[in-house]
């Protein structure tokens, strides 16, 4: 019997092709997109799982409230951690994690190692880093221990066995010593590192950093024994807080609360954020995207299988006579279906196969490497595509073994009058989602255009930014780089926007006379870098070599700063005294706010100094006709200066830009898939169309015998699909509208949705539909009606 | 004597057209006997087609009584009924109404699979009918490459598959020419001399000739 099903169901697919090709790419195409979605789902859910203890782990982070704000912080000072651990036996284990920059000489080269960390010796008893070589026991005991990935041992030591060699590490006393060799840590891990140095290399006297409860360096993270409530925990620590750092709070007036994160949610669920998170409003839009796309090419299927039913209707009669049961009926109309979805399954997989390299570019990283990793995901398809293969079969299977021999087998029956509403309307929920896709595309487009082109309060074109050791050595390049022709001129800075930069503790005169504390974002820089940055001095003056004491007492802060401090007006901070970081002094000027965050950010009251011993980057305008020969002229002068460092260097502009890099891979992702949505609505359009045309041949012929012109035929053929396309743009407009300006809200800096991204949207998907019904109505609509009516 | 098959009384078919109502057919009283080969006979519209429909339980009477082997059809539910006629009842008809997209040998076979019968049963009757029709050399071919009067012969292997007590053939020559049809009417009468009955209705007084007594309808009365 099954074998029957299976005989009839291919040779049906067979006969018709068009409908089997039609049919199975649009759902091997949506479940394709289903399958890549459930991939990336999976990958940014899968962070941070492998590990054995990852649900006894805690990150521990802390809010931080001065009388001006309050910080929360993804981080706990050094102190933190340690101590957590001597004072609570529930804290088995503890260790701080922080990340820097290490220059490995070899071969008289330097080679700038930016992904390298520092661990507590417990490091590889809370997370399981899988080591190759190495005693763990032994690891991160003494300073200067490394563990270094395959990667990095294969790059500096080749086949010999790195562990009891030695690196030499440019700026420390004493040479790396390698201890272990580790696995690569998988991508889907928020804690990565190609090198991991002992923590007691920079928290030995005479830093003695276990006792630092002020400084907010490490990401810092605990286990705890089995059975630890986290709420309980967290309970104890106002009062451990109290009794370790009491008196340095309320001497600074920084108010610490710490709190527990579950490590599970660090990546995905915490709104702290780290060096590496993901947003689990992205997880979900795509979901619900993916599961869009899935129903769109179900309803395709759907709509094509009732469409069709009508001309089965005869077999059907047939085999009512020849004694078939309802259900048997309905059996094969159900197998018949799941037959399709499996073999767009098969489909699926292997374009999912071929277009995964792709899609890891389009997410920005390496969501698998094929699609069998994770067979799971694979057996999620499966699963998919046998319940739309059940769902999309029932409704036909209902109609059709609901059909009475009788009057199917004299022809009285009346064609495509069944399933026209159920159809009409799943093509409005279609075109509904498509639609809002496209209207979600063009918004997300038109806001990175935005930010892109948002005027930031600086100049950030043609502006070279080169990473250097600060001293006479930098004065030395820098007056060599000024000497060349191209270059307009340099200044000095510790940060440029889009790097990040400090945050000092700060005091600061506010307007009624008192020292207000705050907590302040600080940029060190030298007296050229406001002037070439072109960033307006509203009150006040900027740094000036005319004035000696602006080197040591002098302060430039911006509109949010004066803001804080309660003036009403920038000219009145002017003279404003202030105590930071042991320098004090007073306010000489106050800048216009400029973006030095990404414009998701609002802009943050910030504070200036001078200080040449921290500006370590040296920005270089350059003509803007000459950038390359400029850029060429700087290298040279590097090679000849410092022969044995790489030069590095970036332009400020396009370092501002990576900033948007997550929204940019993001738009991209949602308008691959918006395309894809609206690509295989149209294949269902396209089959409805051709298939309503042959159904309406007769009429068509009719109609053309009387007088209708081509035009007349395409029109009536094509009305009907474009009202469902109309209704669909009404309902998608005020969805996609609300949902847009609800994404919209996560940026500081945004753009408004207006009618005319909405109204592109509605005349883009007419415009296609139109294109696709119009193919048909044409073909139809030019046929010879004598030839039409003959095969009636 | 031989026993009653079936037996209608006053049986009527009724249409609503609009607001009237029109007889299709009209108090039939008719009984048929086992080993009968009764013609039906009557113009284009006269309820040859309906009453056949109606005997096979396709359709219903709306109207009298109808007992099938003893059994009173019109009060049946429909569940039983089908269950009635698909155990007793073969179907030949006029368009042959194979299933195109199964070959000669898996459309006799079908009635069976739908019967549940075992495959190896299944094989060796599908294998006799074949043999009996003299058609085991086109078991594999489709419909569409046979000649009409091989497809009314597929046509009613299919319906004889099942052994039925009854076969109803409306117009199964009216798609050949004379030598098909001949050949038909032959096989009908070959097998109502062993032991089948059958009703066919048909324009053709020679087809009619063939059969043990003949009915004529006019506008839905026996006359």
């Amino acid at each position: 019997m099954i074998k029957n099903y299976f005989k009839i169901a291919f040779r049906n697919l067979l006969k018709h092709k068009g409908f089997t090709a039609l049919n199975i790419s649009g759902l091997a195409i949506g479940m394709t997109a289903g399958f890549l979605v459930l991939m990336y789902v999976g990958f940014e859910l899968s962070y941070d799982k492998m590990h054995s203890k990852a649900n006894s782990i805690y990150r521990v982070v802390a809010d931080i409230k001065t009388p001006s704000e309050t910080i929360n912080a993804n981080k706990a000072a050094w102190a933190v951690a340690p101590n957590l651990e001597k004072e609570f036996p529930e804290v088995l284990k503890a260790t701080r994690i922080t990340n820097f920059n290490l220059v490995v000489v070899r071969d008289d080269k330097k080679n700038i190692e930016e992904n390298v960390i520092a661990v507590d010796s417990a490091f590889l008893d809370i997370f399981d880093f899988k080591l190759i070589k190495g005693e763990k026991k032994t690891l991160f005991k003494n300073p200067h221990n490394l563990v270094i990935s395959e990667e990095i041992a294969e790059k500096y030591f080749g086949d010999v066995d790195p562990v009891g060699k030695q690196l030499d590490l440019d700026g420390y006393d004493d040479p790396g010593l390698i201890m272990g060799v580790m696995e690569k840590i998988p991508e889907n891990s928020h804690i990565q590192a190609d090198i991991i140095m002992s923590m007691i290399t920079f928290t030995a006297p005479p830093d003695n950093r276990d006792e630092h409860w002020s400084n907010y360096n490490p990401y810092s993270y605990i286990l705890v024994a089995d059975g630890t409530d986290p709420k309980r925990l967290e309970s104890k620590f106002p009062e451990f807080l109290e009794e370790k750092n009491g008196d340095q709070m309320r001497e600074l007036q920084m108010f610490v609360t710490l709190f527990l994160e579950p490590f599970s949610d660090v990546y995905l669920a915490s709104d702290r954020g780290g060096d590496i998170t993901g947003n689990i409003n992205n997880v979900y839009i795509f979901s619900i995207i993916g599961i869009f796309i899935l129903l769109i090419a179900s309803i395709n299927f759907i709509n094509l299988s009732t469409a069709r039913s009508v001309e089965r209707a005869r077999e059907v009669g047939i085999r009512k006579v020849i004694g078939a049961g309802k259900n048997q009926l309905a059996f094969q109309f159900i197998g018949e279906s799941i037959i399709v979805c499996l073999l767009s399954f098969l489909v699926a997989l292997g374009l999912a196969s071929l277009s995964l390299p792709y899609f890891n570019d389009l997410a920005g990283k390496t969501v698998s490497t094929g699609i069998f990793i994770e067979p799971i995901n694979v057996f999620y398809l499966f699963v998919i595509a046998l319940s739309i293969g059940v769902i999309a079969g029932i409704y036909p299977a209902i109609v059709l073994s609901a059909f009475k021999p009788v009057s199917v087998l004299k022809g009285s029956f009346s064609k495509g009058s069944k399933g026209v509403l159920l159809r009409k309307s799943l093509v409005v929920v279609q075109f509904t989602i498509s639609i809002a896709l496209i209207i979600g595309t063009i918004v997300i487009y038109k806001q990175m255009h935005f930010m892109r082109n948002q005027d930031l309060g600086f100049n950030k074109e043609h502006t070279l930014v080169i990473p250097t050791e600060t001293g006479s050595s930098q004065e030395a390049l820098r007056n060599r780089i000024e000497q060349i022709a191209e270059v307009e001129g340099t200044a000095l800075t510790s940060s440029v926007p889009g790097t990040g930069n400090p945050a000092a503790y700060s005091e600061v005169e506010n307007q009624n006379g008192d020292m207000q504390v705050a907590n302040l974002d600080l940029y060190f820089v030298n007296e050229d870098f406001i002037e070439q940055l072109g960033m307006e001095v509203i009150a006040g003056r900027g740094f000036s070599r005319d004035f000696p004491s602006d080197s040591s007492k002098a302060m430039v802060i911006n509109e949010k700063t004066v803001a804080l401090l309660g003036y009403s007006n920038p000219e009145d901070a002017v003279g404003a005294r202030y105590d930071q970081w042991g320098s004090n002094g007073q306010v000489i000027g106050v800048i216009k706010d400029f973006n030095f965050r990404s414009l998701q950010q609002d802009i943050s009251p910030l504070t200036m100094r001078l200080d040449p011993t921290s500006t370590s980057l040296v920005t270089v305008k350059i003509q803007g006709q000459n950038i390359s020969k400029g850029l060429s002229s700087i290298e040279d002068v590097w090679k000849s200066m410092k022969p044995a460092d790489p030069f590095e260097y970036y332009f400020l502009d396009e370092l501002f830009d990576a900033q948007y890099e997550a929204e940019e891979d993001f738009g991209n992702l949602f308008l691959s898939f918006a395309l894809l949505a609206i690509f295989i609505s149209c294949l269902g359009l396209l089959g409805l169309a051709a298939y309503s045309t042959v159904q309406r041949k007769k009429e068509i012929g009719i109609r053309k015998i009387i007088g209708a012109s081509v035009v007349n035929i395409v029109n009536l053929l094509s009305k009907d699909f474009l009202k469902l396309v109309g209704i669909s743009f009404i309902v998608a407009a005020p969805i996609a509208w609300y949902a847009m300006q609800s994404w919209l809200e996560d940026f500081a800096y945004k753009i408004n949705v207006e009618w005319w991204m909405i109204a592109l949207a509605g005349a883009t998907a007419i415009i296609i539909a139109l294109v696709t019904v119009s193919f048909q109505a044409i073909t139809a609509a030019v046929a010879n009606p004598v030839k039409s009516l003959r095969t009636e | 004597m031989a026993n009653k098959i079936l037996k209608l009384s006053q049986a009527t078919r009724e249409v609503n057209s609009g607001s009237n109502k029109i007889a299709l057919l009209d108090s039939i009283d008719m009984e048929v006997k086992e080993g009968e080969f009764i013609s039906l006979m009557g113009p284009s519209g006269s309820g040859k087609s309906t009453l056949l429909n109606c005997i096979g339980m396709l359709d219903n009477f709306t109207d009298g009584g109808y007992v099938f082997l003893g059994e009173p059809v019109h009060s049946m539910k429909e569940r039983n009924r089908s269950k009635l006629y698909k155990e007793y009842i073969g179907f030949v008809f006029q368009a042959y109404h194979l299933i195109d997209e199964l070959n000669v040998w898996e459309n006799i076979e079908t009635p069976l699979l739908y019967k549940n019968v075992k495959s190896s049963e299944r094989k060796a009757l599908v294998a006799d009918m074949l043999d009996r029709f003299n058609i085991v050399g086109k078991k594999d071919l489709f419909p569409m490459q046979l000649s009409g009067g091989q497809q009314q012969l597929v046509g009613i292997a299919r319906a004889l598959i099942g052994n039925p007590k009854l076969i109803l053939a409306d117009e199964p020559t009216g798609n050949l020419n004379s030598k098909q049809s001949t050949e038909i009417m032959e096989l009908f009468s070959e097998l109502n001399k062993e032991g089948v009955t059958i009703i066919q209705a048909t324009h053709s007084e020679q087809n009619a000739s063939y059969g043990s007594r003949i009915i004529n309808l006019l506008d839905g009365r026996i006359v």
